[in-house]
């Protein structure tokens, strides 16, 4: 145990040791995500000039809702950063290194890289809108709407974590995912910044019961704001997001495991 | 310590083999004959596709994470280091991740280093390295963890004479210590010099797997021996030489090991005539194993 919290120590630091070498380069790309990622946030802002509203929903209960899903990003980046460049690993042959180690191969994968630009970035941005919408919606922040508050936090980064690894390992039979990920992940991530009750039936079921972006940001937004569109859904989904990212993950880590056996390592 | 039962993967094709504890075993072919795919199934990163493999008398792909305590394996072309941390650094991460001892492995990282010649880089990241020295390194890391089995495929590649002898030297001590090494090479002296046994793979058939000297005396027994003699010169007509010429005081005999032993043929001529100086070249593994192999320019081609 204390070994592995040693290597944990070594590789985190050897980690940000390489990414923060160049620090002027470090602080103005960490700014440029954080600008990129901006731009959909001006978009709503815009958008919200015209209507006032969006289903009921102000500008800043949808910065509060938009805060969740760069928030969870950033910090789950930090320890996925492996599991998003997976299939470059698998590709090249440098997988190999972890299965070769007496470690387990998920452990190295999250602790050996850390993409601190996109954390910093997002991360960064979710703070922002977090403190800039936080005390204008409405929330008694109490220490049991701070407690939900995290476990929403950690929730939808276990969610997210768990389709990155779902999507990681089905690079082990298909080699190339990226087209999978730009699908299911980047693709429905746009539609999480708006509240699902806007869409129609069948991106909402997508939302909730596939790629379930709801319960990184939506559900628990509405635990804290309880806007009349939560009256749809039943109530106990406000309470999910912990539960939906822990069972989510372990079947993404079920899957993982049984597909490491048929990893097939990648010629010279 | 290595065994594959009627194993096929790609190219190879009902390879059985079992390879002993202690020994170090070369094994050697053409390119593109499988002498990679071989390593990577001894070493878990691949699923034979028929047959059995079994190292340390388990699967390594089901063993994988306790296994390679006791396994250390070196790949060309795999980096097995993190590019963007220093030597030393890597090795440290090593260190802890195996669970050594930190003086222990600092007195085997010093001897090692030293001998691979790379203590005056240790602080590069391994990226800034050449490849030479990338493989100094990455060989090294192999070594380092001093494991029950060794698999070095090509560790010779990209390194000078000084290097390759050093690490000749290391694998003789690691393997009279008794660690078991299965060492791929195109380089046929390194291998010749190293080895205790050969396995010899052509288009994926294992066509021979036995000692060096078993290899010599059942596919090219010649041997030449030239004989400097004072006095008469001997008679030899009855024994079954293939050739001689004589130079002089001197004369050359070329005999073959199957029919006639170097004794018997100096006991016939010291019965004759006095001899001053004897000199008998044995054949090079290396032309016996290109005449089996039949592909001469190839096997010069790393796979």
């Amino acid at each position: 145990m204390n070994d592995t919290l040693h290597l944990m120590t070594v590789y985190s630091k050897t980690t940000a040791r390489a990414w923060f070498q160049y620090r002027v380069d470090a602080v103005l790309r960490s700014l440029a995500v954080f600008a990129r990622e901006s731009t959909g946030i001006i978009v709503i802002y815009f958008t919200l000039l015209k209507f006032n509203s969006l289903n009921g929903w102000n500008i800043y209960e949808l910065l509060f809702l938009y805060s969740l899903i760069f928030l969870t990003y950033g910090i789950m980046i930090i320890f996925f950063t492996g599991l998003r460049d997976f299939g470059n690993m698998v590709r090249e042959g440098s997988f190999d290194r972890f299965v070769l180690r007496p470690r387990g191969i998920l452990f190295q994968i999250i602790f050996v890289n850390s993409d601190w630009f996109a954390a910093i970035g997002h991360g960064g941005l979710g703070i922002t809108l977090f403190l800039i919408s936080a005390g204008k919606v409405g929330v008694h922040w109490n220490i049991y709407n701070a407690l939900y508050y995290l476990f929403a936090v950690i929730g939808g980064v276990l969610i997210q974590g768990a389709v990155f690894l779902f999507i990681a390992t089905l690079n082990i039979y298909l080699i190339e995912t990226g087209s999978i990920k730009e699908l299911l992940y980047w693709n429905v991530r746009k539609f999480a910044g708006y509240p699902i009750s806007i869409f129609n039936k069948g991106v909402q079921f997508l939302m909730i019961y596939i790629m379930p972006y709801a319960f990184v940001n939506y559900f628990p937004a509405q635990f804290l704001l309880r806007k009349e569109d939560m009256s749809q859904y039943p109530e106990i989904y406000l309470y999910l997001t912990p539960i939906v990212g822990v069972g989510m993950y372990l079947l993404a880590y079920a899957f993982w495991l049984y597909s490491l056996k048929y990893y097939k390592s990648s010629g010279n | 310590m290595i065994n594959f039962e009627k194993v096929s993967k790609f190219i190879l094709s009902d390879i059985s083999i079992n390879i002993p504890k202690g020994e170090i075993v070369g094994l050697i072919g053409a390119s593109g004959s499988g002498k990679t795919t071989f390593v990577r199934l001894a070493c878990g990163l691949l699923t034979p596709d028929l047959g059995r493999v079994r190292v340390l008398g388990k699967n390594p792909v089901n063993y994988r994470q306790k296994y390679f305590s006791d396994v250390s394996t070196f790949i060309v072309g795999k980096n097995l280091l993190d590019k963007e941390t220093s030597v030393i650094q890597n090795f440290e991460m090593l260190r802890i991740m195996y669970g050594i001892n930190k003086s222990e492995f600092y007195k085997r990282y010093n001897e090692i280093s030293e001998m691979l010649d790379f203590k005056g880089y240790e602080y590069e990241k391994v990226i800034s390295l050449s490849f030479g020295q990338k493989m100094r390194v990455e060989v090294a890391a192999a070594l380092i963890l001093e494991p029950m089995l060794l698999l070095l495929d090509e560790p010779t590649v990209g390194m000078d004479q000084n290097a390759k002898e050093c690490l000749t030297k290391i694998l003789k001590e690691k393997a009279s210590e008794g660690m078991t090494i299965l060492i791929t090479s195109h380089d046929m002296q390194s291998i010749s010099n190293i080895c205790t046994r050969l396995a010899i793979i052509d288009k994926g058939t294992l066509i021979y797997y036995g000692s060096k000297e078993r290899l010599r005396r059942k596919y090219l027994p010649k041997n030449k021996m030239t004989i400097t003699f004072e006095g008469e010169m001997p008679n030899i007509d009855d024994l079954p030489i293939n050739r001689y010429t004589i130079d002089n005081d001197k004369i050359t005999y070329e005999y073959n090991d199957n029919y006639i032993s170097s004794s018997e043929v100096v006991e016939v001529i010291l019965d004759q005539t006095e001899i001053r100086d004897i000199n008998i070249e044995k054949s090079e593994l290396e032309s016996i194993v290109m005449q089996i192999i039949g592909g001469q320019n190839e096997f010069y081609r790393s796979e």
